[in-house]
């Protein structure tokens, strides 16, 4: 009937349940550098819907930042996330000069000194991490998606969000992974590991895609199907919200999918285009914008000083 | 600006049911639940009822599935919900006069199924008011509406009270555009969301108490202190809007609405009647003249041009559509009306509406906009 998976395990929460969704926190710091020899320090804080970043900058170099889940409230979400990175490198905020949150927890950040919505956030993160020639950012983020246009400086000139379903973003995807029991890194390269490209599932809504997978899995899908086929799905969608925006070359995935493959190649294969490769984790755009920012921003106080 | 100016017309927005039962027990005239701006409420006035909008309440409700298709636009699914759910229960009238199938919809399944209703009338007021046959046939729908007005209440509606009625009507129509002009100034001294208070109170309070209390705030005005930075100037467009919570959002955001295309703004009230010795004939064309909704705008489109002359005269820096979803009329002509005022250098921001909506996803968008506007100090 199909192919290797527990219907029943499936339809019913099992007590000693792996949380197969679970990404990797991770922090990451400059061990060529000091932090101590730079003469300004500012750091951005990203407090998204499903994960919270913290981007430290060193005269207006990326040198560290920690990424982990967003807990339940902005304030502590913000300050775990700093913490994480600080104790690492023996800082304490004072030692930072400026701080700007963004994300939807923007406002709730206790010590930022600015508030930049993501959309700014991430264009001028992908402006550092793709360089110049950054003209489309699409923000895959834990509960939106967004598409946006900016300029070489990485200033926005369009953006579109989508309304608020969240299927087809991060969220959606940690539900698969759960479902699936296939660990959430794995599902990008899993989603290739088949014989024949399956069509995108009919709908992929996040409430719906249990019912949804354990009706594919009935009609003979594997594993690996169900995840090409939702892969599939969410490219169509994202595509579809880029395609009301226009794609131009210089193409940028930034947030937690462009971690997987299964949608990220779809998504240029749909396309007709490569996205512009970075060697740093997408999902610290947001919150790398805007300690960039605040870099920007303790330039003009000096100057205006 | 905390003076309480406006908090006459915040009170009958917010206690509109409360103002027309109190209407009705003070007068004992009738009144009649309007549906669209198209309405000839000179008529309704001038036989001493009460035109009172259908509006909806922004709340979940489940009472119009078996009515009318959930595809139908929030407004009008609101709107049947509110007659479905008693609110309305003190209007013996209903009246539609045509301007979209939706809303047609809707007010068929008011009158069949709002058990307190005792008398309907549809003024089925041709679309296409560009053509002068078109025009006639309003004509003659305008002066049919009276007979029948006259035969439901057993009372002759002479000229001179409808020359009354359309007196007090252009008394406010004017005064609602005497009250506009102060957001034209480089700090205006009404905001957004009491500019929309006054506009859409005008659609169901009594006209003569509405131009009163007019009066008072335009008396009041010069001396009026700016208190608030007015930041970015925004126009919305679409069809009605009432979601104060949403104008109050964006008012607190670091932007001030200055204008809007929309029938519960400008739409309503923009024109005056012309002078014409036939009072039928100078009701009946002031509602073909009046800036065009969507459905009454072919084959040429003549909002364009008078949108995006407001967006000039108003010196507006970027234009936000209220989409109503499901609207079709107004989510035609958007490609085109976004294409025409990029063209002429002002950014647009496109949001659905429906019966509720995410204020917080929308305030990422409005921040956002107005990033893109103001951005330069970030780099």
């Amino acid at each position: 009937m199909n192919a290797g998976i527990d219907e029943a395990k499936l339809a019913t929460a099992t007590p000693e349940k792996k949380e197969f969704w679970r990404w990797q926190e991770n922090t990451w710091y400059d061990e060529t550098k000091n932090w101590k020899d730079a003469k300004i320090i500012t750091c951005g804080i990203d407090v998204g819907s499903v994960s919270s970043q913290a981007v430290l900058v060193c005269d207006g170099e990326l040198y560290g930042y920690n990424s982990m889940r967003t807990g339940n409230n902005s304030p502590d979400s913000a300050k775990n996330a700093l913490q994480g990175i600080m104790d690492k490198i023996g800082m304490k905020l004072e030692d930072i000069n400026y701080v700007v949150g963004t994300g939807y927890g923007r406002v709730n950040v206790p010590f930022a000194h600015k508030a930049i919505t993501e959309i700014a956030c991430h264009a001028r993160g992908a402006n550092y991490m793709g360089g110049n020639q950054v003209r489309t950012i699409l923000d895959m983020g834990g509960q939106d998606c967004k598409a946006i246009h900016c300029d070489e400086k990485g200033k926005v000139t369009n953006f579109l969000m989508n309304d608020k379903c969240a299927a087809g973003t991060g969220r959606g995807m940690e539900v698969i992974s759960d479902l699936m029991q296939i660990p959430i890194a794995e599902l990008g390269p899993r989603s290739f590991d088949v014989e024949t490209e399956p069509e995108a599932v009919s709908s992929i809504c996040v409430v719906f895609a249990k019912s949804e997978a354990l009706g594919l899995l009935k009609a003979g899908y594997t594993k690996n199907m169900v995840i090409a086929a939702y892969c599939q799905a969410m490219a169509e969608r994202v595509v579809s919200l880029l395609e009301r925006i226009g794609v131009e070359e210089g193409f940028f995935i930034t947030g937690g999918i462009a971690k997987n493959p299964g949608v990220v190649k779809r998504i240029e294969r749909l396309l007709g285009i490569k996205q512009v490769d970075t060697k740093i984790d997408s999902q610290i755009a947001g919150a790398l914008g805007a300690a960039l920012f605040g870099y920007t921003l303790m330039q003009k106080q000096a100057t205006k000083a | 600006m905390n003076d309480g100016l406006f908090d006459q017309f915040k009170e009958w927005y917010e206690k509109r049911h409360d103002y027309a039962r109190d209407w009705k027990a003070r007068t004992g005239g009738q009144v009649v639940a309007t549906m669209c701006t198209y309405t000839p409420e000179e008529l309704l006035i001038a036989a001493g009822m009460l035109p009172v909008r259908v509006l909806g309440a922004h709340e979940p409700q489940n009472v119009t599935e078996p009515h009318i298709f959930g595809m139908f636009c929030p407004f009008c699914r609101d709107s049947l919900a509110q007659g479905l759910l008693g609110r309305f229960d003190y209007a013996e009238g209903v009246t539609l006069t045509q301007s979209c199938i939706q809303y047609r919809q809707a007010y068929s399944s008011w009158r069949q199924n709002v058990p307190t209703v005792q008398w309907d009338y549809y003024v089925a007021m041709p679309n296409d008011v560009q053509s002068p046959h078109s025009r006639k046939a309003h004509y003659a729908e305008i002066q049919q509406f009276r007979v029948f007005l006259q035969t439901l209440t057993g009372k002759t509606l002479t000229d001179d009270m409808l020359r009354d009625a359309l007196a007090v009507m252009d008394e406010n129509r004017r005064l609602l555009r005497e009250l506009f002009d102060y957001r034209k100034a480089d700090e205006p001294k009404v905001t957004g969301v009491e500019a929309l208070y006054a506009s859409i109170t005008a659609q169901f309070i009594d006209k003569r108490e509405h131009n009163e209390v007019l009066r008072k705030v335009l008396a009041a005005l010069p001396a009026r202190k700016v208190t608030r930075p007015t930041g970015a100037r925004f126009m919305t467009i679409g069809s009605e809007n009432d979601d104060v919570s949403f104008m109050a959002m964006v008012e607190s955001v670091g932007a001030t609405i200055v204008i809007d295309d929309q029938c519960s703004g400008t739409r309503y009230f923009w024109n005056a009647s012309k002078n014409d010795d036939d009072v039928i004939k100078a009701i009946a064309e002031r509602y073909c003249d009046r800036p065009a909704c969507p459905t009454k705008d072919y084959p040429a489109h003549t909002r364009f041009d008078h949108v995006l002359n407001l967006a000039k005269e108003y010196k507006v820096q970027a234009a936000v559509f209220l989409q109503q979803k499901f609207c079709d009329p107004h989510e035609g002509d958007y490609p085109d009306l976004k294409r025409h005022l990029e063209a002429n250098g002002i950014p647009t921001l496109f949001l659905e509406f429906d019966i509720t909506n995410p204020i917080g996803p929308f305030r990422i968008r409005i921040e956002a906009m107005l990033e893109t506007l103001s951005e330069e100090e970030l780099f």
